[in-house]
């Protein structure tokens, strides 16, 4: 069955400004497709593709990557730790889902819903800022090494888990809090005999996941400094030592592959109580033994030379010139985002078609690989490898969102062109028409739309990714904000944070009031 | 998972309280200008000598970039790193730093304009409209002084090229240069002639298009606690350093010093009126 797709006219409307855009987009970024195949391009990169092979095997190149391969574990796992700690009380503390009056019909206390309020937005601060900036004002406040990285992750996460921690809470049954609430039970009674046990698995799920990202995060921390596999990833880049490059990046994957394996098995284990008690368990394990692995380089972090760093930003910079660099920076932002998706958009229907098994099976695990491949590595990893390819500046940003987004959207694009009814497309080949005009015009119309949609949330995504890829060289706000604090402009960079995070929520509520105006 | 956080901050604090020992290390480090393994090997010798007339153990932090060395010292983690002449006054400006010695040549050094063969660029005025880089943001001959002089003669890197990139060090701006990602690019004249020198670089492909006026650069500099009397003892092991004598010869030689001179503060005010004219020092 065909439907019509309601929201076609504003999908419509929106895909040809975003092709509008484009044009303009490619000449701001300077990214130029055909000068990637520019024979001087083409053999500077053939030499440094052709320097991945064979990867690097020394005995003391190895033993490096071993070992900061356990402080990327380490990092993630102490980060998470720290996050559960910021998180918890505060989920426990606001969730909706233990108020008194909203459970007994008790009456609110402005002051105490003021207080939840102020934490909620304080929540919303910690999350707003990457976790990679947090890790390089970590790295200029007191130093390198991986506590910086901890903390990062730590504020940055625990920002996410205070969130979702009180929406698991207030998705649970409301009944059993209820009940306690109408006997008059406190708050923590409420919590610990109301919500808990029902919300358990699923809050140790959740952080599991979250882990799981921690270690995707904790990978890249390096490239500010901030120890772990990116740090050995810079220098190798940095050093154009492909060898070592492609051993840290098969090294990268298969710990990526590892994690995701564990995090499936911890997370169909927590449904269960004793699986539970063995993943909390191996969390509190792993935990002590990251703690013992990293405290030998924590030593001469300057607590004290955070509050002194942090009044160094007030007030942000504010002249002419500062704000007309952010002006250029935002608009090399959105420009780097909006052509990253764009080609990511061509290149992930390009790969989905094989993938989704229409080439026969060896071109869908091909395509499977290819995709996975794109997907899990690191759009900052992308980044630094394409500042190598293409050069600093924007173009690398928009080479390495092209690739990411890619994977991304080439795996939910297959999913959807597997999960579309055939009937169309075998009645027009039934009917005489061929391959190509069958799928055209018999499976395209059924999946565009929703293909349309999840580039849309992929876009919005990639722009608060786009804010931060200049971190390591590829263009836009990321760039203005790591010179800023090469040069010790605390001020400046105090601007360039405070645009990230207006750009960021300006997307956010663009996208929430188009999101609504679609469901209406 | 609560009750840890506790710990947590306990096993930091004391981690931070392990740091106030006697000082039977000299922990030493440096600006990040040259590849990793090159800035190792150029300090091992060095390293020994000074270990050797201190009687001290001498240890090398590496860090991976510039303001982290700056940070570094004048947080007290490190106790003397090489500096060139942008992140000294960046240190003097965020804390209170001693520059002991200098190289001969740091009192008039230079920075080399390059350009690729294939660009046909034979001047700056020549690489209006194409792609530049310079070396790291904050260093001085790869960033600061070349942009102060270009400054002086009218020319807005930003303007004038169309773009302007930062590669993180002189090594690294001349494969830049080579393999053609960017058409020109500005290093440091002591990097320069070592990779001529050593045949690291292929004159046939890039091109040495100008030379910028002297101006004074790197400087060895100690964290200004640091105990006089050891200070004193450092700057002694550093001038005493003579290229007649073989063992001091290779030491002097991978520092790319004829000898070293005493420095001082007023060195280095031409830098910092620089700095602040280019916009880089606020």
């Amino acid at each position: 069955m065909l439907n019509r797709d309601p929201a076609r006219w504003p999908r419509l409307l929106t895909a040809l400004v975003v092709l509008a855009l484009l044009v303009p987009s490619a000449a701001y970024t300077r990214f130029d497709p055909f000068a990637l195949f520019q024979p001087e391009t083409l053999s500077t990169l053939a030499g440094f593709v052709a320097g991945f092979f064979p990867p690097a095997t020394g005995a003391a190149f190895l033993a490096e990557v071993a070992k900061e391969t356990l402080t990327t574990v380490a990092v993630a796992s102490v980060g998470l730790a720290l996050a559960m700690a910021i998180g918890a009380p505060v989920a426990f503390a606001v969730s909706r889902g233990l108020d008194a009056h909203r459970l007994s019909g008790e009456r609110a206390r402005p002051l105490a819903e003021g207080g939840k309020s102020a934490l909620r937005a304080a929540m919303v601060l910690l999350r707003g800022v990457p976790e990679i900036v947090w890790a390089l004002l970590f790295v200029r406040a007191a130093g390198l090494g991986s506590l910086p990285a901890v903390l990062a992750i730590g504020l940055a996460y625990g920002g996410m888990l205070g969130k979702v921690y009180a929406e698991i809470v207030e998705s649970q049954p409301a009944q059993p809090a209820r009940a306690l609430a109408a006997q008059g039970a406190g708050r923590f009674v409420r919590f610990a005999w109301g919500v808990w046990p029902q919300a358990l698995p699923e809050l140790i799920s959740y952080t599991v996941y979250r882990w799981e990202c921690a270690i995707r995060a904790s990978a890249v921390m390096g490239f500010v400094g901030a120890g772990g596999i990116g740090q050995l990833l810079d220098t190798s880049i940095k050093m154009m030592n492909g060898g070592e490059v492609s051993t840290l990046l098969i090294v990268f994957l298969l710990l990526v592959l590892m994690t995701e394996t564990v995090s499936r098995f911890a997370r169909r284990a927590s449904e269960s109580r004793a699986g539970l008690a063995v993943v909390v368990s191996a969390m509190l394990a792993l935990f002590v033994a990251s703690v013992a692995w990293l405290a030998p380089g924590w030593q001469g972090f300057e607590f004290a030379a955070l509050p002194r760093f942090a009044a160094e930003f007030f007030p942000p910079d504010t002249d002419a010139a500062t704000l007309a660099e952010l002006a250029r920076g935002t608009l090399e932002t959105l420009a780097i985002s909006l052509l990253g998706s764009a080609i990511a958009f061509f290149g992930g229907a390009l790969l989905a078609v094989p993938a989704a098994g229409r080439f026969g099976a060896p071109a869908r695990a091909a395509a499977r690989l290819l995709l996975n491949l794109l997907r899990g590595v690191p759009d900052l990893m992308w980044a630094a490898l394409a500042v190598l390819a293409v050069g600093l500046g924007p173009a690398a940003g928009v080479l390495a969102l092209a690739l990411h987004t890619s994977g991304v959207l080439g795996r939910l694009f297959a999913e959807t062109l597997e999960n579309a009814p055939r009937e169309p497309e075998t009645a027009l080949v039934a009917l005489g028409a061929g391959r190509v005009a069958a799928f055209v015009h018999g499976l395209l119309p059924q999946v565009i739309a929703q293909w349309l949609a999840y580039t849309l949330y992929r876009w919005e995504n990639n722009i608060r990714i786009a804010a931060v890829l200049g971190i390591v060289g590829a263009g836009g706000l990321g760039q203005q904000l790591y010179l800023a604090l090469s040069l010790f402009q605390q001020q400046a960079a105090a601007s360039v944070i405070v645009a990230m995070l207006l750009l960021s929520w300006g997307v956010e509520q663009i996208s929430r009031a188009v999101r609504r105006r679609l469901e209406a | 998972m609560k009750k840890l956080a506790p710990a947590l901050a306990a096993l930091s604090l004391a981690a931070t309280a392990g740091t106030a020992l006697a000082q039977d290390v000299l922990r030493v480090s440096a600006i990040p200008d040259e590849a990793p393994t090159e800035l190792q090997r150029k300090f091992a010798p060095l390293g020994a000598y000074l270990g050797k007339e201190l009687g001290m153990k001498v240890e090398f932090v590496p860090v991976s970039d510039y303001a982290s060395v700056v940070t570094a010292l004048t947080s007290d983690k490190i106790d003397m790193a090489w500096l060139g002449g942008f992140t000294y006054v960046q240190a003097k400006e965020r804390g209170r730093v001693v520059p002991l010695v200098q190289r001969e040549e740091d009192a008039r050094f230079t920075s080399k304009f390059i350009a690729s063969a294939a660009s046909g660029a034979r001047s700056l005025k020549d690489l209006k409209g194409k792609t530049f880089a310079f070396g790291s943001a904050s260093s001085t001959s790869g960033h600061l002084m070349p942009r102060y002089f270009m400054q002086k003669q009218g020319i807005k890197p930003e303007s004038h090229f169309k773009t302007v990139a930062y590669s993180g060090a002189h090594d690294a701006t001349v494969a830049w240069v080579a393999s053609g990602k960017v058409d020109g690019g500005v290093l440091n004249a002591s990097v320069w002639d070592k990779l001529v020198e050593g045949g690291k670089v292929d004159t046939d492909k890039v091109k040495l298009i100008g030379t910028t006026p002297a101006y004074y650069d790197y400087n060895w500099t100690v964290r200004a606690n640091l105990d006089a009397k050891l200070q004193k003892k450092i700057a002694a092991a550093f001038l005493k350093l003579d290229a007649q004598k073989p063992q001091d010869k290779e030491i002097l030689e991978l520092q790319r010093a004829t000898r070293f001179i005493p420095t001082r503060p007023a060195n280095y005010q031409g830098i910092e009126t620089a700095a602040r004219e280019a916009g880089l020092l606020k």
